[in-house]
């Protein structure tokens, strides 16, 4: 869920448009209540328009595929308040922060592969592309190219440019 | 117009808790908005984040579950 919270939030969707509430079986007072007050929030939010956001929605689908953030998903309580099979345990917060971090990375690592899917591409397109800075961009190319998702292509006068890799 | 605007929500419910909570709302004439557009999970656990990405691609507004 926090997960899923800051993505929205990153891709500038809103984190409100997801809402996660607990009714029992017995509760169909506090569900009618629920659905109108929750209605009138994303009612206030206003229409969404995915055509506006098929860039960050596709991010973070890849994200939400990734192998790094789904072995991540859930874990806390594992990591947190159990030990791991040397015995060491991690700080809640420590944890979160690493997660937020991840997450980022991974959103940032998103964009810019769903953004070559237009083709062979500089460093310098791609940022503008997906609005993250040059610099941040060419270190998860980095990151992208050491897992293999990505590579150098050829250069077109004195700007490298680069393509996706397919899996 | 602003009031006209009736949003598209997508709903998860989960079989054991939310959807008989759904039901009995149902049952106890409870008003709330028309704007949910309920999905039966077997449990709310099994709602995949995925899940969620793909309602807001298909251009809902607002996508809820309930446990």
């Amino acid at each position: 869920m926090p997960v899923v919270e800051q993505l929205l939030d990153l891709a500038g969707v809103g984190k409100e448009r997801l809402q996660l509430c607990w009714v029992s079986a017995a509760e169909g007072q506090l569900f009618a209540n629920y659905v109108t007050e929750l209605s009138d929030l994303i009612g206030q939010l206003g229409p969404f328009q995915p055509d506006n956001f098929k860039l960050e929605l596709a991010a973070v689908e890849t994200v939400l595929k990734s192998t790094r953030i789904r072995w991540l998903m859930g874990m806390d309580r594992q990591i947190t308040e159990q030990e791991n099979v040397y015995h060491e345990k991690m700080d809640s917060e420590a944890y979160q922060a690493m997660v937020k971090q991840a997450v980022a990375q991974e959103y940032e690592k998103g964009l810019i592969l769903e953004a070559l899917t237009d083709g062979p591409q500089s460093v310098r397109e791609i940022a503008g592309k997906t609005g993250v800075p040059v610099y941040t961009v060419s270190l998860r190319l980095n990151d992208l190219e050491r897992a293999g998702q990505a590579q150098f292509h050829k250069f077109e006068g004195t700007t490298a440019k680069f393509v996706l890799l397919a899996a | 117009m602003q009031e006209t605007y009736e949003p598209k929500i997508l709903g998860f419910l989960c079989n054991w808790c939310a959807y008989a909570g759904a039901d009995l709302a149902g049952v106890s004439r409870f008003q709330y908005p028309p704007t949910l557009r309920v999905i039966r999970t077997m449990c709310s656990g099994r709602v995949d984040p995925l899940y969620v990405v793909e309602g807001l691609k298909k251009g809902y507004d607002g996508v809820f579950v309930f446990g």
